[in-house]
């Protein structure tokens, strides 16, 4: 070899050493791998607490982010290279269950279903795949100055949906930049959450109680995307960000939001006058306030070598007094331990609508093909919504939708 | 091996290795997964299913969706950012005073990361937004630019050409500095016009530029991705859905790794064709030194 | 009159490139986060620079500075050396199968990232590059299109001046050095801004690479701090942001002339 390729092999090599990172200093605690989408300040605290607790365990912290976390989840999966422990959103948990990539945890379910909300969606064929972390719900939030403007009770928000209808109604006639509700569209993952209280307070459903058969097109749900369409003729149709913002300027009468509100309007619009209330519900006597509930959950992986560890690390972090760490934080979600609800209340008469509301909230059903599903409802719903389809057509097509996706 | 030979190999070898394993390995391996069933949860269930996902592009009514909405964001971006950045480039040429800050503050747009721009321009599209507001201020009404099926496309287009600019005019400026002055002037004495002079001799002189230009505009644009996943996600009623984006969903989230590097594969087919045609057509054959 | 024309059309083209900048830059140093509705709400009423003191503070900001900035430099330095020599080696040393490689290069600009990420990561974490330098610079060392720019822009320079050299008994090594990067300066000019832009604002494999906070560069390091569930903390985003731009406007601004006569030189050539 000439002298300059001898000096170009041996740059290279030592690139090539430098680059592959210096040595990790070796550390007699066992490692858990922990995956999760909360900022360090929120979250280091509560493993340094653990960590304290559990001398010979460690965590390696990674947060994802919410917009791209989810590709690195599947990237794990596909490598092989999986967290031992997992943040996963309620809606995948039956999917990855049902691919057998998820460890079952030795928890009956009942018990689990006693001791904290919305387990229903960790559970997959009678048994455990995920831990409730952080829950949260939808409720109606209103706004009292335009409720009195439009000559309403502000004292009496809306319980069923002609008062609603009427609410709204009146209150979009006060002027051309003022909205009587705010309807969601434009975003994924959003609308369906906002329809289907509606429709499950109608006595609708998506799949039928053996979560086989799709009931998608039923009169109940007929009757429920008329009354959500004649909402949204006096709405202010918008990606979420923008309703909230819209109703934080004083300009939207009423919307469907989370608790995350709670903290981001005393923030931004300390002088707005609101107020929360449960999801109204149908005017027949079988109608009901029913709202969309999901959940963070925490799995852990079939591949994880620490199992143990990690289920340790998880039912340490499912603790309230950990988990409200985090809840107090962000108040979008709070811990889905049953005694935290107590907590909740004590923060104030909006904080306890959203603690009522969530005796009655559902989740979707627990079907591995959930998000397909979610996804055909969200567009024939969105096709009902901006007029390209009649209520009854736009609820068969999505109806075909989903018996196509079950069949397949 | 003559000696010449032995070393091109050995100029090469370095890359050739990282060009094997990081570039090679990865477009094969995701070819390969096009022609298979691969759900990336469960990557050992993985199958072989031959031309399948193939044949099932062409009935897919989503993909072509896709594809119309993307052949529509190139068609409508690229004489834009190309002619608009020549004018800037004709403008910053013609030596105003303050010329190196106009140059800055037109490249800027171009170093700010597309994530950060593609938000910002969310919250300037939304209704009680900034463009809406500056509309009213001259009577105009506003309207729900991301959030009207008609709409959305062209918005996030006007922004794809606000960014792109920039750097393409960099690009021309030079080319239009290297131009010498006698071509202009002795076109003068024969009394061209400035449309003239910008036509027959402008415009001939940077075709290497225009033609890279043009290229690198195609093969990005057609590939738009970033801007759909921050602003619209495809929305609304599927009229924002690209193919890159489209990719992606049926990857990461409905978990059909093998059906989406499909997609991919047909993206790269029509790519491979158009930048072909390009080259072709705006004759680049002969600058390869044949 | 032409002249002030110019002017005027210059000056309305900055203002429509200025106005979302400045609305960038009047979210990092406003107060309250009210988001800004009109032109009249642009300057805001009490500026204040605890945005960047909180991303400079409590992010880490200036260890993702660091990071974005030495990967930056080394995938920049190596293609600038390596793109180049393959372009030689295709262009000059008559390898075999330099125009199928050629066509192969560009065509891989053709296949999105999205679907080459699956294996990419699988390779490195097979390789135990995850989480280092090594993941966040190797797959971009050499990148097609530079190697692509450099060998069209050969194919219009004669190589009398290396046969020259050649023939006065230079090794392979020393007239690539010393004779042909010298003269392919302006084609390298390009492929050092293309190579730096792309790269600076690089996100989604960066994000997908490294697991550690250590190892993030800024697009990530923000995306992690500001941007929440539900919410964006407005002013730490932009304040971040505009810390990232300010640098390379710095250096593009004091560099200008540089760049602009070293891109004229090439060119004509393309």
């Amino acid at each position: 070899m000439t002298g300059a390729a001898r000096g170009f092999s041996s740059a290279w090599m030592l690139a090539a050493l430098l680059l592959t990172g210096c040595a990790r200093q070796p550390d007699e605690r066992t490692g858990v791998v922990f995956w999760h989408f909360w900022p360090k300040p929120v979250i280091q605290p509560i493993l340094d607490q653990f960590e304290a607790d559990h001398p010979d365990l460690r965590v390696e912290s990674q947060q994802l982010t919410w917009q791209s976390g989810f590709e690195k989840i599947v990237l794990a999966f596909a490598s092989g290279r999986v967290p031992d422990l997992c943040e996963l959103g309620s809606t995948w948990v039956a999917r990855f269950a049902s691919e057998g990539v998820l460890t079952a945890l030795d928890v009956p379910p009942d018990s689990l279903r006693q001791s904290v909300l919305l387990s229903e969606p960790g559970v997959y064929r009678d048994r455990v795949y995920a831990l409730p972390w952080l829950v949260g719900t939808r409720a109606l939030f209103f706004n009292r100055a335009l409720f009195r403007r439009a000559g309403l009770d502000s004292g009496r928000p809306p319980e069923t949906w002609r008062e609603l209808l009427d609410a709204a109604r009146r209150i979009d006639a006060l002027g051309p930049e003022i909205h009587g509700f705010g309807t969601n569209a434009g975003e994924r993952h959003v609308l369906y959450k906002k329809f289907m209280p509606f429709a499950w307070g109608n006595g609708g459903r998506i799949l039928d109680d053996g979560g086989t058969r799709a009931v998608f097109d039923s009169d109940e749900n007929l009757e429920a995307l008329e009354f959500f369409l004649a909402l949204a003729k006096a709405s202010l149709i918008e990606k979420q960000a923008v309703l909230d913002q819209v109703f934080k300027e004083g300009r939207i009468g009423m919307l469907l939001s989370g608790s995350w509100n709670l903290k981001s309007i005393p923030e931004d619009a300390p002088s707005l006058e609101f107020g929360v209330a449960l999801v109204p519900r149908p005017d027949k006597p079988s109608g009901e306030h029913v709202s969309f509930g999901g959940a963070e959950m925490l799995v852990i992986p079939a591949a994880s070598d620490q199992p143990d560890a990690a289920l340790e690390l998880a039912r340490f972090l499912a603790e309230p007094d950990q988990a409200w760490r985090i809840a107090d934080e962000v108040r979008s979600v709070w811990p889905a331990a049953r005694r935290a609800e107590e907590r909740l209340s004590g923060l104030g008469p909006e904080a306890a609508v959203f603690v009522a509301q969530m005796q009655t909230a559902r989740t979707p059903p627990a079907d591995p093909r959930w998000v397909e599903i979610e996804a055909a409802i969200d567009t024939h719903l969105e096709r009902a919504l901006y007029g390209r389809a009649a209520p009854a057509a736009a609820l068969g097509d999505a109806q075909r939708d989903i018996e196509r996706i079950l069949g397949s | 091996m003559g000696g010449r030979e032995r070393a091109g190999l050995l100029f090469t070898a370095p890359w050739l290795l990282t060009f094997a394993a990081f570039g090679l390995f990865p477009v094969l391996f995701s070819l390969g997964l096009s022609v298979s069933r691969f759900n990336p949860t469960h990557p050992d269930a993985a199958r072989w299913v031959g031309l399948a996902n193939y044949r099932e592009l062409l009935t897919d009514g989503t993909f072509w969706q896709s594809v119309g909405n993307t052949l529509f964001f190139a068609v409508g971006t690229i004489p834009f950012t190309t002619a608009i950045a020549l004018a800037m480039a004709l403008l910053v040429h013609a030596r105003p005073p303050a010329s190196g800050f106009f140059r800055t503050a037109l490249f800027v747009p171009t170093v700010v990361s597309l994530v950060v721009v593609s938000l910002v321009f969310r919250y300037i599209y939304a209704p009680t937004g900034m463009l809406n507001a500056i509309l009213s201020r001259v009577g105009v009404e506003g309207r729900a630019w991301l959030q009207e099926p008609d709409l959305a496309l062209p918005a996030i287009m006007a922004m794809d050409v606000w960014a792109a600019v920039g750097y393409y005019m960099i690009l021309m400026l030079a080319g239009l500095k290297a131009i010498p002055r006698e071509v202009y002037d002795s076109a003068e004495v024969d009394g061209a016009g400035w449309w003239t002079r910008l036509v027959h001799i402008t415009i001939p002189c940077l075709r290497p530029i225009l033609l890279f230009v043009i290229v690198i505009n195609t093969i990005r644009s057609l590939q738009v991705f970033v801007e759909i996943v921050v602003m619209t996600q495809g929305g609304p009623l599927n009229r924002t859905l690209t193919v890159v984006y489209y990719l992606y969903e049926t990857a990461f989230y409905k978990l059909r790794m093998g059906y989406g590097s499909a997609v991919a594969y047909a993206l790269f087919a029509v790519l491979f064709l158009v930048t072909l045609v390009q080259l072709r057509l705006l004759r680049f054959g002969r600058a390869v030194g044949d | 009159m032409k002249r002030t024309l110019v002017l005027l059309a210059l000056v309305f083209f900055v203002l429509t490139t200025l106005v979302p900048l400045v609305w960038m830059v009047s979210m990092s140093v406003r107060g309250e986060a009210v988001l800004i509705r009109g032109l009249g709400d642009l300057i805001p009423s009490e500026p204040t620079l605890e945005h960047y003191r909180a991303v400079w503070g409590e992010s880490a900001f200036a260890r993702f500075f660091f990071n974005s900035a030495l990967v930056a430099g080394l995938v920049v330095g190596g293609n600038l050396v390596f793109a180049s020599m393959v372009a030689y080696g295709c262009a000059r040393l008559r390898m075999r199968g330099s125009r199928v490689l050629m066509a192969t290069v560009l065509g891989m600009l053709m296949i999105p990232k999205q679907v080459t990420m699956v294996p990419l990561y699988v390779l490195m974490s097979w390789l135990h590059l995850i989480d280092t330098y090594g993941a966040l610079t190797l797959p971009f060392m050499v990148d097609a299109l530079n190697v692509f720019l450099v060998y069209q822009f050969l194919q219009t320079v004669p190589p009398d001046l290396e046969d020259a050299a050649r023939i006065d008994g230079a090794g392979e090594a020393v007239v690539f050095f010393r004779i042909v990067m010298p003269l392919i300066k302006p084609v390298l000019a390009v492929v050092g801004i293309n190579t730096f832009l792309v790269n600076w604002n690089s996100f989604l494999y960066p994000f997908i690479l490294t697991a550690s906070e250590e190892m993030r560069t800024v697009p990530v390091g923000l995306a992690l701090y500001a941007q929440g569930q539900y919410s964006i903390d407005w002013g730490s985003l932009m304040a971040g942001s505009v810390l990232s731009v300010v640098p390379v406007l710095v250096v593009f601004f004091l560099f200008q002339r540089q760049i602009v006569s070293g891109l004229t030189a090439g060119a004509i050539r393309g």
